[in-house]
């Protein structure tokens, strides 16, 4: 057998070492990295900044008086996502979301607002409500609120809840997102094996309104 | 006394007829009850049918997308989906309303509609895929032919160094070095 110049040896040597790099690089380039996975849930006041979440800045809101609130949430999960709002009328001693065992929390849907996102996208719109009525039983205090559709007014939802004296209501916003793997919706989202949950929720008193 | 005695024969005739009147009234109303409820349950079964469809369009849309679609093809698709599931929110709107006719058609429409998005994400599914797959193909095809150019380029420039060192050691010339010694 002919043995191998030292040119060729040499050659072989430089080509399986190239060939060995470049395909590492090319591996690396083509796969890609993992990035953490998650939701942004906010809301903002009336100016559309963290601030003045209330109309005058005081939580007492009489009886017709619309508060002008901005929801938002951006995707960052890196793939298409169906998303539900669900919008949840409580007071002090409902229980809140559970963020350690998923739970949501149990007080009533009052709006539920749905939406595809794609990676990379904010999705925020106006949200805006007013307290239509209260009625009092004992000590209790009932409010009933009323979801208001940004352009034109209309009424979309109410619903009605009870409070000690009308003190500590609250509006929650719940996350929930579709599961692929369960085909169906769930609370929080589900990314790298684990569940994660984000709600928000916004304290406010009702007051009746001031007789003149 | 009997309440035989006091019923004359044509009496009792008018009340067996009153009493079938009755029955069929009532079976009629059931009847129609019942219709009610078969069409309500058509048309929920309708609407849960579409929100399955959505569902189906919405997998096949994400898995094009995992399979390296264009974006902005992606775009579309989901803003189509978007559409489909306002309408879906209008049809159960108009089924709690009662209004079953309008609910079941607009469900009907849906469900055409999330057909046809999951359709066109299987066939960009199928596009996407085979794009990716030429892509890493040539991609890593293209290592050996960078290890072949730059095996040739140091092979070459081997040999340049080579004959360049050569030559310079043919060009040498031989020098006596003079010692300390000698110069004084």
């Amino acid at each position: 057998m002919r043995r191998l110049s030292e040119d060729m040896k040499r050659a072989a040597v430089i080509f399986i070492s190239a060939t060995i790099i470049f395909s590492a690089l090319v591996y690396v380039a083509v796969t890609p990295r993992p990035k953490e996975q998650f939701f942004q849930i906010y809301v903002l006041g009336e100016t559309r900044m963290a601030e003045r979440y209330y109309p005058d800045d005081n939580p007492n809101i009489p009886v017709g008086r619309l508060v002008q609130w901005y929801l938002g949430t951006t995707n960052f999960m890196g793939s298409v996502q169906y998303l539900v709002i669900k919008v949840k009328l409580g007071n002090s001693t409902i229980k809140a979301p559970d963020d350690i065992n998923y739970i949501p929390s149990p007080a009533p849907v009052l709006l539920e607002l749905k939406k595809v996102l794609m990676d990379n996208e904010t999705w925020e719109f106006p949200f805006a409500w007013i307290i239509g009525e209260i009625g009092e039983e004992g000590d209790m205090t009932y409010a009933t609120v009323l979801v208001i559709k940004g352009k034109d007014g209309v009424e979309v939802q109410r619903g009605r809840v009870g409070a000690l004296n009308g003190y500590n209501f609250r509006i929650i916003f719940e996350l929930w997102t579709f599961d692929p793997v369960t085909e169906d919706l769930i609370f929080g989202w589900r990314a790298g094996g684990e569940q994660r949950a984000a709600w928000l929720q916004v304290w406010f008193n009702a007051t009746k309104p001031q007789t003149s | 006394m009997s309440l035989k005695g006091k019923l004359s024969p044509l009496g009792a005739v008018l009340l067996v007829l009153a009493a079938m009147l009755v029955g069929s009234a009532l079976l009629c109303g059931t009847l129609n009850a019942d219709r009610h409820a078969l069409a309500f349950g058509e048309s929920s079964q309708a609407v849960d049918r579409a929100n399955a469809e959505f569902e189906r369009a919405l997998i096949a849309v994400r898995e094009a997308e995992a399979a390296g679609a264009d974006r902005e093809r992606i775009a579309a698709l989901v803003e189509r989906l978007n559409f489909v599931l306002g309408r879906i929110d209008e049809a159960e709107h108009l089924l709690l309303q009662g209004n079953i006719t309008d609910a079941d058609a607009i469900a009907q429409q849906t469900i055409d509609d999330s057909t046809g998005i999951a359709l066109e994400a299987i066939e960009l599914y199928d596009e996407a895929s085979l794009k990716t797959y030429y892509e890493k193909i040539f991609t890593f095809g293209m290592a050996p032919v960078a290890s072949l150019l730059v095996t040739v380029g140091v092979h070459y420039g081997w040999k340049f160094w080579r004959r360049h060192e050569v030559d310079r050691m043919m060009r040498m010339k031989i020098k006596k070095v003079k010692e300390p010694e000698e110069e004084e």
